[in-house]
């Protein structure tokens, strides 16, 4: 049973996502482009936590007024299984990637969550006992004395219940037509407060299923039932309708459910266009991720 | 007076001086003294209480220039201390671990000790520690002498003038108007004026040719046996808290024997190891070899984790002190006689040397067989406030609540003591030897520390089941002093005034003329201004002592 | 809202720690009338002293001339404060939340030991503001002082932490032994400012005479600072924080400790 709109048949079904933690990093510098320079830096190799151990994107660009120092800013979202993993992940990104750009500053954005981990005060060592702390309203920072001048950091950052790998496929009659959808969705998508998409550009051209039928001991294997090539092929169950060529993923890491609703609902209208024959997502059945987003339930938003 | 006659009716009595161990019996009181029986008077119904003679503290810092000085020291401990309002009965005062003298007395008495003895007066200020004790209401007193730094003393020793040192150490006595013969740190309290310390017992001492500190231990414990004082010499061994100074410790006992001592605070000389991060119990030893010099007394000297205030005269010891806590310090110098030393100090269960030093002393207590010869003190302010001594006293006496407590520590510390190992648990009728009727006997206050007929109604009154915090005697229901009954459900109700015991002991008079000489080319102040005029103790006691026979 | 106008001096300062929100907040109107206040030795009634009108409530209105009205707001949680006149000494002592703020002059001892909340007096204040008590190893541990005009001796003396500005000048030993908070001396200090400094921040808006033991390290502008420039100016009080106007010339001291400290003076462009 499938909906429509704007002629895209959209498939009854979900999309099953997990329970992750996660944070959320302010930066700020100054200029907008040495934050965006310092984000981009640190949320990038950050696709899936399989591979990269953690899941990263850029949520929005922040105005001076709505930072801790009045400066132009960029916040970071970091997705991971657990606050451990997610404490050390922090730890290496913003000593390898905001530490050492220019102007930057490097603040907590979840400052009403209960559980918090340390990354400033690890990274204050690199000041060699030469650092100092500041302590404000209840929080520290710390201020590690650098060749340009002082980085300031805070010392704890807030980590929170999250969920991760919201989805929609995007399936159509040629790979330009179904690029073109994509990345009208990622443009909508990337204005949802609360939420990011960790692939390059958004998208995900090599949508993945657990695990591999004719080999051992993978991980992850090319999600067959929707590569275009193999459709025919003896051994390969097919989920792609006639006409359609090309698909291609989205991703979305979001911090509570409705940030993913919103983020899934936009970029599915927004990929409801010429050359797109259906739009459906990946599940497992509802046996291994506890988060399930209907299709039709978000279209109804 | 109908008032001053008492029958204590119903208690359960623990009077182990006349072998009385928890029997249901009357105490009758008149007069002022234990009387054997009373047809009338006031009547305390003491039916499911324990009766105890009044506690006695052989070893405490309460009075004088030492104690003034460390109250200077810590305005903010005044701030938090517990606050005796003024009424018509009682002056006002601040307790705390530097209690004023007021204070003082009800502290004491609140917690049913009836005498202190001041184990540390120099002559020069003996003056200021009579003003004091004259101010701390309720309990009788005594006060110990500072002599094993004396230069005149010791002077006389290394020069082999026994007979000579004698007399001057009688006529010290008798100037200072005190009880007993204190000795800190022998030859380390002197060398401190240049700087240095007495470590070795064998070797002379700073300043000197060939004076050792065992000699002074020695020569001062033949003059305290000659002069036949009530109290043997009162002896602080030297390396006080010094990882390795079981060694020491024994070395004195040898060096003693012959002569009856009081070895004081003997934790803080109880420790094995080479070093401050391989320090570790030496109680074992020192309570074996303790067990083996019948001629001894001691007290615990306890530590309690929480705050403390050292104060002592062992001036190098306290610098050292401050170099490890890196906080405040106060040093005085006594000229030609002694010195002290104040250093504000927090023993904490998580730190092993401080771990350490609360099982020894509670070891000490357990591992010593003689009830009689060990008794109950925390060194007040050194190792804890005296009014935690109930703390103490639930340690001995339970052994589970005393494994639960060892147990909390750090298990680098179990692994240094064997605190965890022993299973002896105090009775009531060892309890009230360690803090009554040992200490009494010790001091040689043959009327305190006990119920018999003649003694000094000095009696406490505990409920027989402990409080909510597990503390038997935290508050006596009731205290009587002198035959007074001074604290009530644990008010302070009626304050009396103490006697203040001394001793004159037989010296020649003529050694006045050697001494006074020496005074005026030494000391700063005029010789007639010297010696304490007897009028400026207000309930003296005196002692007359013959010489001794031969 | 509780209004207490004082309507009789006392002849010595009186002793009124009950002038406090954590007192009063659940207190009917006799029963405020009839607290202890301590003249010399002697215990009064509140009501001797000051006429009250209100009951039950954590807002107190002080009005009058209460320069020798000692420890209002001593070790207060919750609620306000407003003093409308002067206050006496350790207005806000030991205080740990709540807001206290004086129309007039304080004295001596403002927020000593204080852990917690607002202090803002619009006249000048006395000796030891924020300080630490005698023999204390610190003074303030947290919670903000304002002070409109000028300051006395040893302001945030052995400091922890926390955030102390003088709008005007303070006298000698600001900072005297700090060891952490942040003072911000609006048109600088006398003499000896930062002596035995530990760690912590004296911030200077006006040029001031220095100790040989503080070292010149740079001129900068510390990013911390903006985040001081937000929270002060949302109570008033504008800290430079644009490279634009200045920078700040950085001290480190005490070396005589030696300490982790800081003093920053402005020096604004154009200069």
């Amino acid at each position: 049973m499938a909906t429509e709109r704007n002629g895209v048949r959209i498939v009854d079904t979900f999309a099953e996502a997990f329970d992750m933690r996660a944070a959320r990093v302010i930066i700020t510098a100054a200029t907008p482009a040495w934050a965006r320079t310092a984000a981009q830096s640190m949320a990038g190799f950050a696709t899936s936590v399989i591979g990269c151990k953690v899941e990263a994107g850029i949520e929005a660009e922040l105005l001076p007024g709505e930072t801790s120092d009045g400066r132009p800013g960029v916040s970071v979202l970091l997705f991971a299984f657990n606050a451990e993993g997610l404490a050390s992940r922090l730890v290496d990104r913003v000593g390898q990637t905001v530490l050492t750009c220019p102007t930057t500053a490097c603040f907590d954005g979840l400052p009403d969550a209960s559980e918090r981990v340390t990354v400033g005060g690890v990274l204050r060592h690199f000041g060699d006992r030469l650092q100092s702390s500041k302590f404000l309203d209840g929080r520290r920072f710390w201020r590690i004395p650098v060749m340009e001048g002082e980085f300031l950091v805070e010392e704890a950052f807030g980590v929170q219940d999250a969920i991760g790998g919201g989805n929609f496929l995007i399936l159509g009659s040629d790979p330009g037509a179904v690029l073109a959808a994509a990345e009208a969705a990622v443009e909508a998508m990337r204005k949802v407060r609360g939420a990011i998409l960790p692939f390059p550009g958004g998208i995900v051209r090599s949508g993945s299923k657990v695990g591999a039928k004719r080999y051992k001991n993978m991980v992850a294997s090319t999600n067959e039932a929707y590569c275009p090539t193999v459709r025919g092929r003896v051994g390969v169950a097919s989920a792609l309708p006639d006409g359609v060529n090309s698909a291609l993923e989205i991703v979305v890491d979001g911090l509570d459910r409705p940030a993913i609703e919103r983020a899934l609902g936009v970029g599915i209208k927004a990929a409801c266009r010429p050359g797109v024959i259906e739009i459906s997502a990946g599940n497992y059945g509802g046996r291994l991720g506890k988060h399930h987003f209907g299709l039709h339930e978000l279209l109804q938003g | 007076m109908a008032s001053d006659r008492i029958r204590i009716t119903g208690g359960t009595v623990y009077d182990p001086a006349n072998d009385v161990d928890g029997v249901i019996q009357d105490v009758c009181i008149d007069g002022g003294r234990i009387v054997s029986q009373l047809d009338d008077g006031r009547r305390i119904d003491a039916s499911g209480m324990i009766v105890f003679p009044g506690g006695v503290d052989v070893h405490t810092h309460v009075a004088g220039a030492a104690l003034n000085f460390a109250r200077g020291l810590v305005p903010e401990n005044h701030r938090m201390a517990r606050k005796f309002l003024h009424g018509p009965e009682r002056r006002a005062g601040l307790g705390g671990m530097t209690p004023t003298t007021f204070a003082t007395g009800y502290l004491y008495a609140g917690m049913g000790w009836t005498t202190v003895n001041e184990a540390a007066v120099p002559i020069l200020s003996a003056k200021h520690t009579h003003e004091e004790l004259h101010d701390t209401p309720i309990v009788d007193k005594s006060c110990l002498l500072l002599m094993a730094n004396n230069e005149i003393v010791l002077d006389l020793l290394e020069a082999g003038e026994v007979e000579r040192a004698r007399h001057v150490v009688g006529w010290l006595t008798w100037a200072a108007k005190v009880y007993g013969i204190k000795a800190v740190n022998p030859g380390g309290v002197v060398a401190w004026k240049w700087g240095k310390n007495a470590r070795a017992l064998h070797e002379p001492i700073e300043g000197y040719r060939s004076l050792t500190p065992a000699q002074i231990i020695s020569g001062l414990a033949a003059i305290v046996d000659d002069l036949d004082l009530p109290h043997p010499l009162h002896l602080h061994c030297n390396n006080l808290g010094m990882p390795g100074n079981v060694a020491t410790t024994i070395e004195t006992m040898k060096v003693l024997e012959g002569h009856r001592a009081h070895l004081a605070h003997l934790q803080f000389h109880a420790y094995d190891g080479e070093g401050w991060d391989t320090m570790r119990s030496g109680a074992t030893a020192v309570a074996e070899a303790f067990n083996a010099h019948p001629n001894l007394t001691t007290d615990a000297g306890a530590v309690l984790f929480g705050d403390a205030v050292t104060i002592t005269a062992d001036g190098p010891w306290q610098h050292l002190l401050y170099q490890l806590t890196g906080r405040k310090w106060g040093n005085l110098d006594v000229e030609n006689e002694t010195g002290c030393g104040i250093v504000p100090y927090v023993y904490k269960d998580r730190n092993l040397v401080n771990a350490v030093q609360w099982a020894v002393g509670l070891e000490l207590l357990l591992l010593i067989d003689d009830p009689w010869r060990v008794f109950l003190t925390t060194d007040h302010p050194n190792g804890g406030c005296f009014w935690r001594y109930p703390e103490i006293v639930q340690l001995l006496m339970d052994v589970e609540f005393r494994k639960e407590q060892v147990r909390k520590l750090p298990s680098a510390a179990q692994q240094r003591i064997v605190l965890g190992d022993l299973g002896r648990q105090y009775t009531l009728s060892e309890i009230a030897i360690i803090t009554s009727a040992g200490p009494a006997r010790a001091l040689g206050l043959q009327q305190k520390g006990h119920l018999g007929v003649g003694a000094d109604a000095d009696v406490t009154i505990y409920p027989a089941k402990p409080d909510e915090k597990g503390f038997l005697f935290s508050y006596p229901r009731y205290v009587i002093k002198g035959g007074e009954i001074v604290v009530e459900e644990g008010d302070v109700i009626a304050v009396s005034e103490g006697r203040e015991f001394i001793v004159r002991p037989a010296y020649d008079d003529q050694i006045e003329e050697y001494i006074r000489p020496l005074f005026q080319q030494v000391y700063t102040m005029s010789f007639e201004n010297y010696p304490v005029e007897i009028e400026r103790l207000r309930r003296p006691e005196l002692m007359t002592l013959g010489p001794k026979p031969a | 809202m509780i209004t207490l106008t004082l309507v009789e001096q006392p002849v010595v300062p009186l002793e009124a720690e009950v002038l406090c929100p954590d007192v009063m907040a659940s207190l009917s109107h006799e029963a405020i009338r009839a607290l202890p206040v301590c003249l010399g030795k002697r215990q009064r009634r509140l009501d001797d002293f000051f006429r009250v009108e209100g009951e039950a409530s954590d807002e107190l209105e002080i009005r009058g001339d209460a320069a020798k009205i000692k420890w209002i707001g001593r070790a207060m949680t919750r609620g306000r404060i407003v003093v409308n006149g002067n206050a006496g000494m350790h207005l806000g002592a030991y205080m740990r939340g709540g807001a206290i703020e004086v129309s007039g002059n304080a004295s001596d001892w403002v927020g000593a030991e204080m852990s917690g909340g607002l202090i803002r007096v619009r006249g000048n204040v006395g000796g030891q503001t924020g300080a630490a008590y005698r023999g204390s190893v610190s003074g303030m541990r947290d919670g903000t002082i304002l002070v409109g005009r000028d300051a006395g001796l040893e302001v945030g003396m052995r400091m922890k932490r926390g955030t102390i500005v003088v709008s005007g000048r303070a006298r000698d030993f600001a900072g005297l032994q700090m060891k952490g908070g942040t003072i911000i001396l609006g048109r600088g200090a006398e003499l000896r400012t930062g002596a035995w400094m530990v760690r912590g921040t004296i911030i200077s808006l006006h040029p001031i005479p220095l100790l040989p033991t503080f070292a010149y390290a740079c001129a900068y502008l510390p990013a911390f600072v903006r985040l001081y420039a937000r929270h002060l100016g949302t109570l008033g009080f504008t800290l430079p924080c644009d490279e634009v106007s200045g920078v700040y010339a950085r001290y480190t001291g005490d070396a005589a400790v030696p300490g982790k400290g800081e003093i920053l003076v402005w020096n604004p462009r154009g200069n």
